[in-house]
């Protein structure tokens, strides 16, 4: 559980008449076992922000810090499309974000993981003889496996078929109250953003954070339940309000 | 509930064992036409030999074996092959160093600009214009054929690493970064591996070109190798050796490319051969 503060942050791409402004003054404060979502039109800048949060861009201004128990908190990853390296077997995809590879526990743990998203004997297997979903499985394995403080998911299902995509918010889910991790989850579906979360952040175009909305509903949220139409009615007409629709 | 699971399993075995057949069916039949291939040619032009054309213009592949047979025993072959190989691996291996680093800084488009129209010629101009030039200035030493090999060369090498350099995966880069993975641990597992088919190209098209450029300069201007020894060959007419000489060329580029570089291929990029039999 991570402690993550967002303060000022701007950032822009390219120059003069190529600027693109992707985040405008965003403030966030994220703390604790939630699981928060980040939603908007495509566009609004929800990548740019979990790739300044996970250190792979640097922001224009402004300070993000990401600690836990006054530490740099350890960060995972899932990003939209699985990235695995594909010449490395599934296994050695897992050990090659651990710190310690060589280590019997370590090998333990990937194993571990990979069990949990029913992968547990494609070990040997290299990502190209995967399906699209098994692939996607594996780099939530992978980001769970090295055990992080905080965990960035990136529209991690948004390539998967409905079904495959339903079954994996399901096993994620299981696994977020069974680590009790902090987890931020980028969307542009508000149902799932619904489904899945605490609280839910909405970015509108030209990257500014419009609102932050909790979700106060017991898990799981089933889609077909009353409580969860409602709530999702609701952001939805938040989106109308703010004029986000256009997709 | 028992019988139909044992039915199914027998059913697999023969499957699997039908497609076996079927493999060891196909790999006899290649290698049935490929040794066809060998007895027609052997054939024919020991036919000709003699008939067609003068015995001694062209003598049989059984004169030829014997020669082979000869100029093993008295002890030429292997220095001769000894010094063609020297001049090879140093050149290939000086070129494909140059190649390497104009590839990588030419993503600079300063740099680029400044080698574009040499590596074009590089990869276009023909080998034997650079033997002939650098036979005139160097005559017999080693700087010809070095000099010869990197300037034929170093063109495929470079473009083979320009394009890896400039497809590095960036995506695998990110993830590598968003999961705290250092430096080193990124350029072993990711960086290398993206080069590693870009520079086997490189290493295997230029390879074949060396060679030949290597045998090449020892034709026009050297004093050992496998072309020194055509070249004496010739002169003294005796075509059965030329001939020898010709054959354990074409054995020799066949084993490097057969056996090195094939062993090498299956060792490094087995993960695409899974990945295509799936
Ligand atoms: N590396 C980049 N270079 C230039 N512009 C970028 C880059 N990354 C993102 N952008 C721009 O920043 C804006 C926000 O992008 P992104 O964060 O990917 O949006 P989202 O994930 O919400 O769809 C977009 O206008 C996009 O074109
Ligand atoms: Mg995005």
């Amino acid at each position: 559980m991570a402690d993550i503060k967002v303060e000022h942050l701007h950032k822009e791409f390219g120059l003069g008449d190529d600027k693109v402004v992707a985040l405008e003054d965003v403030n966030l404060e994220i703390s604790g076992h939630v699981f928060v979502s980040i939603v908007g039109p495509s566009g609004c800048g929800k990548s740019t922000l979990l790739n300044i949060m996970s250190q792979i861009e640097t922001p224009t201004s402004g300070i993000v810090s990401i600690t836990q128990d006054n530490r740099e908190a350890l960060r995972g990853y899932v990003f939209q499309a699985a990235r695995l390296l594909p010449w490395r077997t599934v296994m050695d995809n897992l050990l090659f974000v651990q710190d310690d590879p060589g280590d019997a526990a370590t090998q333990e743990r990937c194993q571990r993981y990979l069990d949990m998203v029913q992968l547990g004997d494609k070990t040997e297997k290299f990502p190209g003889e995967l399906s699209g979903g098994m692939q996607q499985r594996v780099g939530i394995a992978r980001a769970f496996s090295v055990e992080p403080d905080v965990l960035f998911m990136d529209e991690p299902f948004s390539h998967l078929d409905a079904i495959t995509a339903r079954t994996l918010r399901a096993e994620l889910h299981e696994m977020w109250k069974a680590t009790g991790k902090t987890i931020v989850f980028v969307t542009h579906d508000v149902g799932e953003a619904v489904e899945l979360s605490n609280r839910i952040v909405v970015f509108s175009k030209g990257g500014t954070l419009e609102d932050d909305i909790t979700i106060d509903l017991p898990f799981p949220r089933d889609p077909a339940d009353e409580k969860v139409a409602v709530n999702k009615a609701a952001v939805l007409k938040k989106f109308e309000e703010l004029d986000l629709v256009a997709t | 509930m028992v019988t139909p699971v044992i039915e199914e399993q027998t059913s697999r075995t023969t499957e699997e064992e039908l497609a076996k057949q079927a493999r060891r069916k196909e790999l006899i039949s290649r290698w049935f036409w490929r040794i066809m291939g060998y007895v027609v040619f052997l054939g024919l032009w020991e036919f000709a030999s003699g008939r067609v054309l003068e015995e001694n213009l062209l003598p049989g592949p059984i004169r030829v074996f014997q020669t082979l047979g000869d100029l093993w025993a008295d002890g030429t072959v292997l220095p001769a092959f000894g010094a063609t190989l020297t001049r090879l691996f140093i050149g290939f291996g000086l070129s494909f160093l140059v190649g390497t680093i104009v590839g990588v800084i030419s993503q600079n488009r300063w740099w680029d600009g400044f080698f574009k129209d040499a590596t074009i010629i590089s990869l276009t101009a023909p080998g034997l214009i650079w033997v002939l030039i650098t036979a005139v200035i160097f005559g017999n030493r080693i700087y010809g054929p070095l000099i010869a090999i990197i300037l034929t060369t170093f063109g495929l090498v470079t473009i083979n690493v320009y394009e890896g350099v400039r497809s590095l995966p960036k995506d695998l880069i990110d993830m590598g970064k968003a999961f705290h993975v250092p430096n080193a641990g990124i350029q072993r597992n990711v960086v290398l591996p993206h080069l590693a088919p870009f520079l086997f190209t490189g290493l295997r098209f230029g390879f074949s070109i060396a060679w030949k450029v290597t045998v090449l300069t020892e034709i026009f201007a050297s004093s050992s190798g496998i072309g020194f020894q055509m070249r004496i060959a010739q002169t003294l007419f005796k075509q059965d050796e030329v001939l020898t000489w010709i054959l354990l060329f074409f054995f020799f580029a066949l084993f490097l490319e057969k056996v090195v570089l094939q062993a090498f291929e299956r060792r490094y990029f087995r993960w695409r051969q899974a990945v295509e039999a799936a």
